[in-house]
């Protein structure tokens, strides 16, 4: 394994009280394979990316269990200069807004030119002809007169092709995704997602793609984690959950999507609202929204079960996944 | 068709480009909306998609007269409504509302819930009397399934899906005959999209609204609409019945855009032909001359510079009957596809 996320724990001190953002995450991604966290807002998707980036806001945010673990070492006992030189070189973020995520008042040069003065110490030359060059890799048109323009003067798509640029200029092994086309139009989203998803095979890294968008998660993913309220509730290969889904949540996210057959009807809504993470329910966190639930769900916090007789490994944190599977 | 509510005609608004600080001179414009005519029967849904900045929320706004328009008519009921003033015009815009897409910029974080909603009452008085007014804002929030206990509850008090909620009753509060919704639930986590949907879907039954329902999100749109036009730089490329605009497009661009939705089926990841686009769509200070989609179309040949393609049914089809035989602004248009670049030589495969 790449990188392995085991039993993660996160809250943030707030002057409301304590918020448990991520409540024992378990992942792992390995080379070449694209893990996609599917999650609403709030369900710790973009929290557990950023302790596993160690750009976590500490305080108010803390780390209070759990192993990161990174080509076998673990991230979280690594002293802050160690982790810098990780970050950046061996592993990389996309973020969701490229614009309020880039400089504004350098160049896109100069931006992607840092990486290679302050990490492989180049001078400034060399580092200005490698930034063309990544322009290049990213399909930016005119690369070598655009070196010197600023973020505001590139559309949005240009600048996300930025973004990835930047993050693929030292060859990390593993780069994180967080929402890398929710800003996108269609159109443009799909030319983003496919020039990822080929450079990824070409530099064969680990790819955690963070996102809500089932239809994404569907084109491109080996592996789906779905969280929920600071929890995986289910991980599978991407063909097995959206054949059969083993966890109450996930079906229902899958059946309120609109189909073509159910033109005219109701959609299926999952009744409420995600769980305040400051009075997560007790038991399932998910059994106040479950229209299975039953007397164990309010009591018991589900383990994350093996669905059995599936190969690769399939889990599911529900007390009921076989029913859920068969009904 | 039904009794058609609401025409629209040769609408345009194009915004100036000023340069010169003392002596104002104008070197152009933002055409965000270029000639646009759609038509709304009563109780039907108008579904309006598009990309950024291809025009839709700024039609949106001249529909509910929140702008002014540069060219062109609105009739409600006949009447042009840039025309009427007064009076008039207050009783035409209380029968068309609008529902914002962002419910926590879209609600006055110092009002009340109840002040929110019964905040339309002050300015027509004629719905309801004063002493009525929260006994009415009470059934608003009951009808929009929030409880009327909270009418004294602020915003922030609430979650998004509820926020939208009350900005949907605030848009039901004068019973208008249309409601506007620009982007209405695109704000919204996907768990809470589908309850939103639903409702607009039981208030269009209860009280036989007609919509126009803007969003880019097409498989939504699809499930709500009735009728869809296809918007692209400021202008409608292709209109139709639903299943004739997502069955059977003949617009590249509306076939592009719907290859390029990721569809929520692993399966099809495989055997799914895309067209993906080249480039951006162009600056509508700048729009292509004929064509507008030609910079970006496969099929662009040299009679698409010169030659604006009409919304209309194109000539092919125009004898035929069957599901494509509907507008499409297109001197090419085609129902299966010709796949250009994404794909050289590659026919398409029917499934």
């Amino acid at each position: 394994m790449l990188l392995e996320v085991r039993d993660l724990h996160v809250e943030f001190r707030t002057r409301d009280g304590v918020a448990k953002a991520v409540n024992g995450v378990d992942y792992g991604v390995d080379a070449g394979e694209t893990l996609a966290v599917l999650g609403e807002s709030g369900s710790g998707k973009s929290v557990t990316a950023q302790a596993v980036m160690g750009i976590l806001d500490m305080p108010p945010g803390r780390i209070t269990g759990g192993e990161i673990l990174f080509q076998g070492r673990d991230l979280l006992k690594l002293k802050e200069e160690e982790r810098r030189k990780v970050r950046g070189a061996e592993m990389a973020m996309i973020f969701q807004d490229a614009l309020s995520s880039l400089n504004p008042v350098l160049s896109v040069g100069d931006q992607l030119g840092e990486m290679f003065v302050v990490h492989r110490g180049m001078s400034r030359k060399d580092a200005r002809a490698k930034a063309i060059e990544l322009m290049e890799r990213v399909r930016i048109p005119a690369a070598k007169e655009r070196v010197k323009d600023y973020p505001h003067q590139f559309s949005g798509g240009m600048r996300q092709r930025i973004m990835i640029a930047m993050a693929l200029a030292l060859e990390p092994a593993l780069i994180i995704a967080d929402e890398p086309t929710t800003a996108l139009d269609v159109t443009v989203q799909a030319q983003v997602m496919d020039l990822l998803a080929e450079l990824q095979r070409e530099y064969n890294m680990g790819l955690i793609l963070i996102t809500h968008d089932l239809g994404v998660v569907a084109d491109v993913a080996d592996r789906i984690a779905v969280m929920y309220a600071g929890r995986i509730v289910e991980s599978a290969p991407v063909h097995d959950i959206y054949k059969v889904p083993a966890h109450p949540y996930t079906k229902g996210l899958l059946e309120s999507i609109p189909r073509l057959d159910q033109k005219g009807q109701e959609l299926y809504a999952i009744q409420g609202l995600p769980p305040n993470l400051m009075h997560i329910p007790p038991g399932c966190a998910f059994h106040p929204r479950c229209p299975m639930a039953q007397d164990v769900c309010r009591t018991d916090e589900p383990p994350l079960y093996e669905v059995n007789g599936e190969e690769p490994t399939r889990r599911s944190a529900c007390h009921f996944w076989r029913e859920c599977m068969n009904g | 068709m039904a009794e058609s509510i609401l025409q629209v005609r040769g609408l345009f608004k194009h915004y100036p480009l000023n340069q010169g600080i003392l002596f104002k001179k104008q070197v152009g414009s933002v055409k965000a909306v270029d000639g646009v005519d759609f038509e709304l029967a009563r109780g039907e849904t108008l579904g309006i998609v598009g990309e950024s900045g291809c025009g839709k929320s700024t039609v949106a706004k001249m529909l509910v007269n929140l702008e002014k328009p540069t060219a062109g008519e609105i009739r409600y009921k006949g009447e042009d409504i840039g025309k009427l003033s007064g009076k008039a015009l207050r009783a035409v815009r209380r029968n068309i509302q609008m529902v914002f897409q962002d419910p926590y910029t879209s609600l006055n974080p110092r009002m009340t819930v109840g002040d929110i909603i019964g905040e339309p009452y002050e300015i027509h008085p004629e719905v309801a009397p004063k002493g009525d007014r929260r006994g009415k804002v009470q059934e608003l929030l009951d009808v929009v399934g929030l409880n009327p206990e909270y009418i004294n509850r602020y915003p922030h008090q609430f979650s998004g899906g509820q926020r939208q909620r009350i900005g949907i009753a605030r848009g039901l509060a004068l019973r208008p005959e249309i409601i506007v919704a620009d982007e209405p639930v695109s704000a919204l986590d996907v768990s809470v999209q589908a309850q939103v949907i639903n409702l607009m879907d039981r208030l269009q039954s209860e009280f036989e609204l007609s919509y126009v329902f803007i969003a880019h999100d097409l498989s939504i749109v699809r499930h709500i609409s009735d009728r869809v036009g296809v918007m692209y730089l400021g202008r409608i490329v292709e209109t139709g019945k639903d299943a004739e605009i997502y069955d059977h497009p003949t617009h590249p661009y509306t076939q592009a855009l719907l290859s390029a939705v990721p569809v929520p089926d692993p399966v099809a990841r495989e055997r799914r032909e895309r067209i993906i686009l080249s480039g951006d769509v162009p600056s509508p200070t700048n729009i292509p001359s004929g064509c507008r989609f030609r910079t970006r179309c496969w099929k662009a040949q040299e009679r698409c510079a010169l030659e604006v393609p009409l919304l209309a049914v194109p000539a092919e089809f125009r004898h035929a009957s069957g599901p494509a035989a509907h507008d499409s602004a297109c001197h090419f248009a085609e129902e299966t596809l010709t796949i250009g670049r994404s794909a050289p030589g590659s026919a398409p495969t029917e499934e």
